[in-house]
């Protein structure tokens, strides 16, 4: 399959610092791509060098299959971080310059400016705005010129619930209009519910890459909790069709084999004369992968330094 | 409309301090202007003499004296410009809009020439409001204006372009380099009318002197009145002082790309 970008070994450092390392990365045409990692493990500064912006210590990499960084960016809507504009400007007129700048018609203004709901308030300046209006106009912008990709930096960040769904929606609209996707975030809940790909990034390097429906296996956890934890620990660590056992705050979480589901479990239990005072099924998710993933590559990272 | 100055020209348009700082830094120089020849005529009903010359007989406003005289004055206001070009360079900054910029698609290269042409425009209008005021001045207070002698010394206003043009580029540079809009304006001020007066006074040797930034920018019109006290002015643009100002533009306009070009935005 095509790719969207194609990074090389790319390296940033910021003195002592090695805020990304040797990061090697191809996002395919049409993905959805969620690069998660906790905060602090480089993922702006990735998205920073891919846009050109932070200069790399190493490495390289190749949007489009072109060289022309400048062409390259018109095509790619993006923002970074915070929504940045020029405060005494117009939603539109800070529009305008983005037009400009990319090089595309002023037509599409008013029509982005809708899809985001701020067409109300085309005229009024971007810095009477509330921060939920401004994360609106940052995709508005990155949507201006209908880009062949959309590069966004936690864009969910300090929006509430329902910002967050409008968000997440439009997003999903874009991908099925067949963009390329690429999103930054921490939160796992993000990347699982609108990606198609990710990758874990982790004290700036890339410990994970694959499709998000790969890792939502058949395998999976139980909640239980009883009135005690020592004894339904004890039992539960006898059941056969578990892979392991492991305590949750006031609460067990067991790891059932493909073997085994729920039904059968709360019979074994009543079997064993436990009245679980709680009992719930999760599908061993992306959350439960993420955290995997990120422990085994703490214990790594810890055992090297 | 060639892309980059429209971009710019976007930034400033609806943007109120531009123009309170334009309409400011014109009307400083229009009542500069209007009031010095009453203070002559003040200084002669007072019966006051200067060096045994009546006063309002001093030809300040008269052709072809005046393009000499005008641009000399209102190179003491080019600070006024100089506060807005910090204001826009800092902004961007701290805005964070010259990476949105660059992220958008600028180059750092097209983001330096559309700053020039801001640069660009703030002198052009200084000089086209000087050429204007120096002709309505020069026609109103010249007895009898010969026509040979009203553009006799306009060169002066070429001068006035790079003298402003050299003073914001310079004052582009430090925006760049401090970041912070107070900071740098405290700074600009206290370089240009405390540190290097100072260090300058100290030196005296005049060659020396004229390779500071700031005493070269306005050594490119040197001042005029001594010569109503009947002695020798520089009322030319020397060879050597255009070169130094030359050297200078050259040499800030090619900082200010090596620092956008290395610096992580
Ligand atoms: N300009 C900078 N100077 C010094 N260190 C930086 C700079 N930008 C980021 N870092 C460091 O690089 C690491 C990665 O940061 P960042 O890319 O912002 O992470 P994330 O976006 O995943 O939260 C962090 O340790 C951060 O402190
Ligand atoms: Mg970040």
């Amino acid at each position: 399959m095509k790719s969207t970008i194609s990074i090389q070994n790319l390296t940033k450092y910021y003195g002592r610092i090695h805020a990304v390392e040797n990061l090697s990365l191809d996002i395919p045409d049409k993905s959805v791509f969620g690069l998660l990692g906790p905060n602090g493990s480089g993922k702006t500064t990735t998205l920073g060098m891919i846009l050109d912006v932070v200069i790399p210590s190493s490495g390289n990499y190749l949007w489009f299959g072109s060289p022309n960084k400048k062409a390259n960016r018109q095509r790619i809507g993006s923002i970074l971080e915070t929504p940045c504009f020029y405060p005494y400007l117009s939603a539109a007129n800070n529009l305008k310059i983005i037009a400009d700048i990319k090089q595309c018609s002023y037509n599409n203004i008013d029509k982005t400016l809708a899809l985001v709901g701020l067409y109300e308030r085309k005229s009024d300046k971007f810095k009477t705005f509330s921060l939920g209006m401004k994360q609106r106009l940052a995709i508005a912008s990155a949507l201006l010129c209908d880009p062949d990709v959309l590069v966004l930096d936690e864009p969910t960040n300090g929006l509430d619930p329902q910002g967050i769904a409008e968000i997440r929606n439009i997003i999903k609209q874009i991908a099925q209009h067949g963009k390329t996707v690429l999103l930054a975030s921490h939160l796992l809940d993000e990347v699982q519910k609108v990606c198609t790909h990710f990758g874990v990034l982790h004290h700036g390097k890339l410990i994970y890459n694959g499709k998000v429906n790969e890792v939502s296996g058949e395998e999976y956890w139980v909640e239980v909790a009883s009135d005690n934890l020592l004894e339904l620990e004890d039992k539960l660590k006898k059941y056969p069709h578990q892979h392991s056992v492991r305590s949750e705050n006031e609460k067990l979480a067991v790891l059932l084999t493909e073997k085994s589901n729920i039904k059968d479990l709360s019979a074994y239990l009543y079997e064993h004369k436990i009245i679980p005072t709680h009992l719930f099924a999760r599908r061993k998710n992306l959350e439960q992968q993420f955290l995997d993933i990120l422990n085994q590559s703490e214990n790594e990272y810890a055992s090297q330094n | 409309m060639n892309t980059l100055l429209k971009i710019e020209y976007q930034k400033i348009k609806f943007y109120r301090t531009f123009w309170i700082f334009l309409g400011l830094y014109l009307l400083i120089l229009l009542l500069v202007f209007l009031s010095v020849q009453l203070f002559l005529d003040w200084l002669a009903e007072k019966g006051e003499q200067i060096e045994n010359i009546d006063p309002s007989k001093i030809p300040l406003l008269q052709f072809p004296d005046i393009w000499h005289n005008i641009t000399w004055i209102a190179g003491l206001f080019k600070i006024v410009p100089a506060i807005f070009v910090i204001i826009s360079i800092t902004n961007e900054i701290t805005f964070n809009t010259l990476r949105q910029n660059i992220i958008d698609g600028l180059s750092r290269r097209d983001f330096l020439i559309s700053k020039i042409w801001l640069i660009v425009i703030l002198s052009a209008v200084s000089t086209v409001f000087l050429f204007l005021i120096g002709l309505i001045f020069g026609l109103i207070y010249t007895p009898s204006p010969e026509f040979n002698d009203i553009l006799l010394y306009s060169f002066f206003l070429i001068a006035h372009f790079f003298e402003v043009f050299l003073y914001l580029i310079f004052t582009f540079f430090l925006g760049l380099l401090i970041k912070r809009t107070g900071l740098t304006m405290g700074l600009l001020l206290l370089y240009t009318y405390v540190i290097e007066p100072i260090i300058t006074f100290r030196i005296k040797t005049d060659w020396i002197t004229g390779l500071f930034p700031v005493k070269a920018i306005n050594n490119l019109i040197r001042f005029p009145f001594k010569k109503y006290a009947l002695r020798e002015i520089q009322d030319y643009v020397a060879w050597q002082d255009a070169g130094i100002a030359l050297f200078y533009i050259i040499l800030l306009i090619s900082l200010i790309y090596l620092v956008l070009k290395k610096r992580d935005l």
